[in-house]
């Protein structure tokens, strides 16, 4: 169902390409002043959803919603958006692109020069305003890139794999100048297949795979929900008795790993008293429960999806989503 | 309309800030006028002079007597400045202002010297020799004597025919190889002129009688018109359709390629998407169609001022009727609007120039139709043919501008359906470039092929 107080809603949208089927009947709904990371490996339907959210592909069939509008091109000035495929006019000066771009947006040009400015200090690119873009280094053109995408304080931010190609010093000052859009109230919706990036930023995760939707719900309830059966442990004493673990009831195995010992806990077993066992057994010098990665989750349900429709002999496109869907 | 405006601004600017674009537009002015002022100078023939000595067997008896009196220098410059005088008075009304009070009138002789060169010097030797002789005689040295320009071996049938024929005898002329082509032809213009007067006068003629019948000044043409009578100059009649047409082409081919260029380039930024952010596909196709053909009636503009000044300032303006420039401005925003929509679609489709290439040829063949039919659409520009082929786009707009220009111009009925027929046209183009360009930006990788074009066209 289409909600139209929500910042993005989609409902059942379908697209094809030729034979190809790249959407597969999504539905997605992103509230006002979330940020939502919408995850999956390349080629699994982000970049065609989210170029069907900004009007730039239309779906085959399907509802979607954006602002408020059911074409994103009549919200577009309150929408920002940094394409996968990106690039900046590299003949065109530093000041005069983002002027260009604020234009398009319907920024007035009195009020751009000081804005531009502001921006451009916030990223440390304050004297580059008068150079030409080719004369910027990829990290620097990138930073170009989102300053065009958030000069006119869209209400909405899209980015699509923001942080593709940058160095571990670019991707964190992307990331900081993300959070403080989000901290400015703007809806954000930014794709990327390296899932480390969600799960960083992230208050909620969309997954994608092969068109499809996989899991839709907030970061929190991911982790609490997938794979609590794992503790890390690591003993007082490095000549402990480690075998009394075995004996405890909420333990199926115990691996060594290097000094410390990864612990699996039986299916359904209450992890507190799991730990309050471990602990009672052998003394810790640190127990933790493990945290699932996104990408392990993403694993494990593409692989419990795989193993269904083997099971049930169906090919892509011709079954709803499992069960593992919210 | 807002966005449209600003994405054809920063296409105007960025095309015509550029240092290629500015000399473009200087230069070519800039070597017209060069050459206006240089070619005087390169072409002067002041300084060249026909100079040395002619040897020749005259077997008639007659003619080596009226040519060194033919080749008397004095006699010369008086034939020449008579040719002269004439010419001038052949030159039509329309440039007469450009030729009154100029050097022409006030000092004639030095334009002729200009023209030709000085008055030849020509020393006429009969030669009692034979013609291998007088042949060793062209080949002798003459470094320190005057040059040995020719040998003229004249028939002795050359002033009157033998009994029994009607043909007359010529005559030979041995040269050595390197002689001047110019005193050649002096030479040649000569003897015939001095052979044609001695054939008169043994046939009982008067020579200047002869020349008077069969000399017809050059005729002025007069086009009348339902406003009134306009001069008219043939040479000028003839090249007007071709001109209007060439330059219609040239800046519809000129902006095209422009507009290729540009979408290529953006393509291969890769600024493409970043702009889809702010504005539609058809925005973005519109902005950068207006904005390039923006630059091109920059150019046009430029270029056509600059002739009509040229035209103004000989007072040659009254040769055209000036609706043809209005025609010319609608049929080329017609002609710009389809060739320029088809050409933004390929440069969307397209991942380089290189891969342009193929797509290019069947509109530069559609290009080139119009020029294969110039010539009989000029000869006769209100016939079936020409009348059809001005209504069938996208060449109606360049034939229906041959017609227009030409000395026949067509009824105003078929000059607003041909109009009417490019509108359409245009729509037609436009709607089948948009598809192409929605789809075929964010294309990257294999390069489509016509037929791939076609079904993308039939996408909805």
């Amino acid at each position: 169902m289409v909600e139209d107080d929500a910042a993005i809603a989609l409902s059942a949208v379908t697209k094809t390409f030729g034979s190809k089927l790249a959407v597969d009947r999504l539905d997605l709904v992103v509230p006002r002043g979330a940020l939502y990371g919408f995850i999956g490996p390349n080629g699994a339907g982000k970049t065609t959803s989210i170029r069907m959210i900004m009007s730039i592909l239309f779906p085959d069939s399907g509802r979607l919603s954006v602002l408020g509008h059911h074409v994103a091109l009549e919200a577009k000035d309150r929408i920002g958006y940094l394409p996968e495929e990106r690039g900046v006019y590299r003949k065109m000066k530093v000041g005069a692109f983002l002027t260009y771009m604020g234009r398009l947006k319907g920024l007035r040009r009195q009020a751009l020069a000081a804005r531009i400015d502001t921006l451009l200090e916030s990223v440390e690119l304050g004297g580059v305003k008068r150079q030409h873009c080719w004369e910027l280094s990829k990290g620097m053109s990138q930073k170009l890139q989102f300053l065009a995408a958030i000069i006119h304080q869209p209400d909405l931010l899209i980015l699509d794999e923001p942080f593709s190609g940058l160095d571990p010093v670019g991707t964190r000052q992307l990331r900081d100048l993300v959070l403080a859009e989000h901290g400015r109230g703007a809806t954000i919706l930014f794709s990327t297949h390296a899932m480390v990036h969600a799960e960083e930023i992230c208050q909620h995760v969309v997954m994608i795979h092969q068109g499809r939707k996989m899991l839709d719900e907030p970061v929190a309830a991911i982790r609490r929900r997938y794979d609590l059966r794992t503790v890390d442990f690591e003993p007082l004493s490095a000549n402990a008795d480690v075998t009394k673990l075995n004996a405890v009831a909420e333990v199926q195995s115990v691996v060594r790993i290097d000094d410390r010992y990864e612990i699996l806990l039986v299916e359904g077993a209450d992890p507190a008293a799991a730990m309050r066992g471990i602990t009672a057994a052998v003394a810790p010098a640190r127990i933790e429960l493990s945290r699932p990665r996104l990408e392990d989750i993403f694993m494990q349900i593409v692989s419990e999806t795989q193993s269904d429709r083997d099971a049930n002999g169906l090919s892509h496109g011709a079954e709803q989503p499992t069960a593992m869907v919210s | 309309m807002r966005k449209i405006w600003f994405v054809a601004l920063r296409e105007f600017i960025a095309t015509v800030t550029t240092r290629g674009f500015i000399l473009g537009l200087l230069l070519t002015p800039a070597l017209v006028t060069l050459a206006a002022l240089a070619l005087p100078s390169v072409l002067n023939q002041q300084s060249f002079r026909a100079e040395g000595q002619i040897a020749v067997i005259d077997a008639t008896g007659v003619l080596a007597p009226r040519l060194r009196e033919a080749l008397d220098p004095e006699r010369m410059a008086e034939i020449r400045n008579a040719g002269a005088r004439r010419a001038l008075e052949r030159v039509p009304e329309s440039l007469r202002g450009l030729v009154e009070g100029s050097e022409a009138t006030r000092d004639p002789e030095r334009v002729i010297e200009a023209m030709i060169g000085q008055v030849p010097r020509l020393q006429l030797i009969e030669s009692q020799l034979d013609v291998d002789s007088a042949k060793n005689w062209l080949r002798e040295d003459s470094a320190n004597d005057a040059a040995h320009l020719a040998v003229a071996v004249i028939a002795s049938d050359a002033v009157e025919a033998s009994e029994g024929s009607v043909r007359y005898g010529s005559y030979d002329l041995y040269v050595p190889s390197d002689l001047d082509t110019r005193i050649e032809n002096t030479i040649h213009q000569t003897i015939r002129s001095v052979i044609v007067a001695a054939r008169a006068a043994a046939a009982g003629l008067d020579q200047r009688r002869v020349n008077a019948l069969v000399r017809v000044d050059r005729v002025r043409t007069i086009a009348v018109t339902d406003e009134g009578e306009r001069p008219s100059v043939r040479v000028f009649n003839r090249l007007l359709p071709f001109v209007f047409t060439g330059l219609m082409l040239l800046g519809v081919m000129v902006g095209g390629q422009l507009l290729l260029t540009s979408m290529v380039e953006e393509k291969s930024n890769r600024v493409i998407e970043v702009l889809l952010s702010a504005v539609s596909p058809l925005q973005l196709m519109a902005g950068k169609i207006l904005g390039q053909m923006a630059v091109t009636l920059t150019v046009f503009g430029a270029y056509t001022s600059l002739g009509m000044a040229a035209l103004i300032s000989s007072a040659m303006l009254g040769l055209f009727d000036p609706w043809l420039l209005v025609y010319l401005c609608i049929f080329f925003v017609i002609s710009y609007l389809v060739i320029g929509s088809l050409m933004v679609a390929i440069g969307a489709a397209v991942n380089e120039m290189r891969e342009a290439q193929s797509l290019l040829m069947p509109i530069m063949l559609i290009l080139i139709v119009p020029w294969l039919l110039a010539i009989p659409i000029s000869l006769d520009p209100n016939s079936t043919f020409s009348t059809i082929i001005s209504m069938v786009p996208p060449i109606n707009t360049f034939t229906m501008m041959l017609r227009l220009a030409s000395t026949a111009p067509p009824p105003a009925i078929q000059i607003w359906m041909s109009v009417a027929v490019g509108i359409v046209s245009v729509f037609a183009a436009i709607w089948f470039a948009a598809k192409i360009f929605q789809i075929g930006l964010l294309m990257h990788g294999r390069p489509p092929n016509f037929a791939t074009l076609i079904r993308w066209s039939r996408t909805t």
